[in-house]
């Protein structure tokens, strides 16, 4: 998985030692830390694909706060601390509008150091997202990244798959959905769902169904206490209930899901259940089928 | 005692050491001990130099310290802080522990703010470092703040407490609410202690889950330091 870690501070000095410090704190991470001094060159630096994000409190520009709340629109996986001379007593903390940051003062005997290991604990753990991860997290991505999923090869099998969970459960969309680091993408879709582009992957109700058994059921997501902060845009989308079935490499490690969304609240029988499994289990066997006949041949 | 220590209890709590850098549920219904038990299981190291830290969502810092000082007669309140959330008017009162109050539970972020602020404050104060911290309770913050909202919350805490090796305790009541939100919250934690009414002397029964090298089954308890 990639470490990539942005380190705001108006002083020159103090945001290269600051990185410095990082780097080599963090070396077995093998972490990209880079810098800026400014709101405005922060959030130009910014990809969802940063871990972390340290910040001084007044910058030039605005704050670090502000730059916080900011920098949750573009990387919203990613941990954010502020790492201040400021009083924390003194930090207007409204513009966060909810959204977490860790606070160490750059005063502190131990900051560095504690500084080190909490940025540590942020990345390793993604300490504030706000959806659990798999605890074998690390390998699920690196199962993943063996793949080569822009393959047009298994598409056409993959699109009958969802054609026939789709007409099955009598829906109007379906999808084969890929659960990447801090993104879903859509690998086959039914329906309206082709209309669908890559969400975060705190949007996605499939980042639960990973942590499931098998199949996750969601009879109606405005009930659910876990999607009913996220309701409206998945109604939007006509997602009102869900049955998900886990991706599952020879390996045992969940890559994705093939999934039903229904426009109306509906349950699930396990009869439902068995036959999302059954297709799911196809859709995984087509991909990997795929990925060994393209393997060069010692890989196969 | 050196940092690498697991944090001791009371003889009263049949719990073995816990690993620093653990953070555990406290499960019970209103009418249990859980929430006390949460709250003296981040009290059991503080005579012996260790910090606690406290959330408090209902309870007064002046009730919630009381209470410390009752079950823990060598509480000393100079290694302690409290981050009420009682939205109650503390006035003029003086305390021995660092205090800072949130006006309201649905301010998530001041609370996370203050509680990181106060925890590099206590660890500074602390023999080797060990911090203790109490979350009374997850299932009041629920009523204010939504689910995702609340896991992020106590994921980053429970981080912060991996990060310094530290203990954490949060209380949850989990008979107010439905399985996916104990099962989301859950994933914050290392393991959990159940506790429930029980007949007969003592303060209830517990049982920890998930934790190694634990007693099975339901144990009898008492809270406080008293042996």
């Amino acid at each position: 998985m990639s470490t990539r870690i942005l380190c705001v501070d108006p002083d020159e000095r103090a945001r290269q030692e600051t990185a410095e410090s990082l780097r080599t704190e963090l070396s077995d991470l093998d972490a990209s830390v880079e810098t800026a001094g400014t709101v405005e060159e922060a959030l130009d630096r910014l990809t969802p694909e940063h871990s972390a994000l340290l910040t001084e409190q007044d910058l030039p520009d605005g704050t670090g706060v502000a730059l916080i709340d900011a920098a949750d629109e573009i990387a919203p996986d990613a941990g954010a601390v502020l790492y201040t001379d400021a009083d924390p007593a003194a930090i207007d903390t409204d513009a966060l509008r909810g959204s977490v940051t860790e606070y160490v003062g750059k005063g502190s005997v131990f900051g560095a150091e504690r500084l080190g290991r909490l940025v540590r604990t942020t990345v390793d753990t993604r300490a504030q997202a706000s959806y659990p991860l798999p605890q074998n997290e690390a390998e699920r991505v690196a199962a993943l990244q063996a793949y080569d999923l822009d393959d047009p090869a298994p598409m056409a099998t993959l699109d009958r798959i969802t054609g026939l969970a789709a007409r099955h459960f009598a829906v109007e969309q379906a999808s084969v959905n890929i659960i990447g680091e801090h993104s879903q993408e859509f690998l086959s879709c039914y329906g309206g769902a082709t209309e669908w582009e890559t969400t975060d992957r705190e949007d996605s109700i499939c980042t639960f169904t990973i942590l499931a058994d098998d199949v996750m059921t969601v009879s109606d997501v405005t009930e659910d206490p876990r999607f009913e902060s996220r309701s409206e845009a998945l109604v939007g989308m006509g997602i009102r209930s869900y049955m998900g079935a886990n991706l599952v490499t020879p390996a045992g490690l969940v890559v994705g899901t093939l999934c039903v969304y229904d426009d109306d609240p509906r349950s699930f029988s396990t009869a439902d259940e068995t036959y999302l499994r059954d297709l799911a289990t196809v859709a995984m066997d087509v991909i990997d089928l795929h990925a060994r006949a393209d393997a060069p041949e010692g890989d196969r | 005692m050196s940092r690498d220590d697991g944090y001791g209890f009371a003889a009263g709590l049949p719990v073995e050491p816990i690993a620093p850098g653990s953070t555990v549920l406290v499960a019970g219904p209103a009418l249990s001990r859980a929430e006390d038990l949460a709250l003296s299981m981040a009290v059991d190291g503080n005579a012996a130099g260790e910090a606690s830290l406290f959330i408090s969502t209902n309870m007064t810092c002046k009730t919630l310290l009381g209470t410390c000082e009752r079950t823990h007669p060598d509480f000393d309140g100079e290694r302690a802080a409290v981050i009420d959330c009682s939205g109650q008017d503390l006035g003029q009162a003086q305390f021995e522990a660092q205090v800072r109050s949130v006006s309201t539970q649905s301010d998530l972020t001041g609370i996370g703010m203050k509680a990181s602020a106060l925890y590099e404050s206590l660890y500074t104060s602390a023999t080797e470092g060990r911090v203790r911290s109490s979350l009374v309770s997850l299932s009041s913050l629920s009523m204010y703040v939504d689910l995702r909202s609340l896991y992020q919350f106590a994921q980053t805490l429970s981080g912060r407490i991996d990060s310094a090796d530290g203990l954490g305790v949060f209380a949850i009541d989990p008979t107010t609410h439905d399985t996916q939100t104990v099962n989301t919250l859950s994933q914050v934690a290392d393991g959990r202690v159940d506790v429930r009414e029980a007949d007969g002397e003592g303060d209830g029964e517990l049982r920890v889950r998930g934790l190694r090298d634990q007693p099975d089954g339901w144990q009898p308890f008492v809270v406080g330091a008293a042996d």
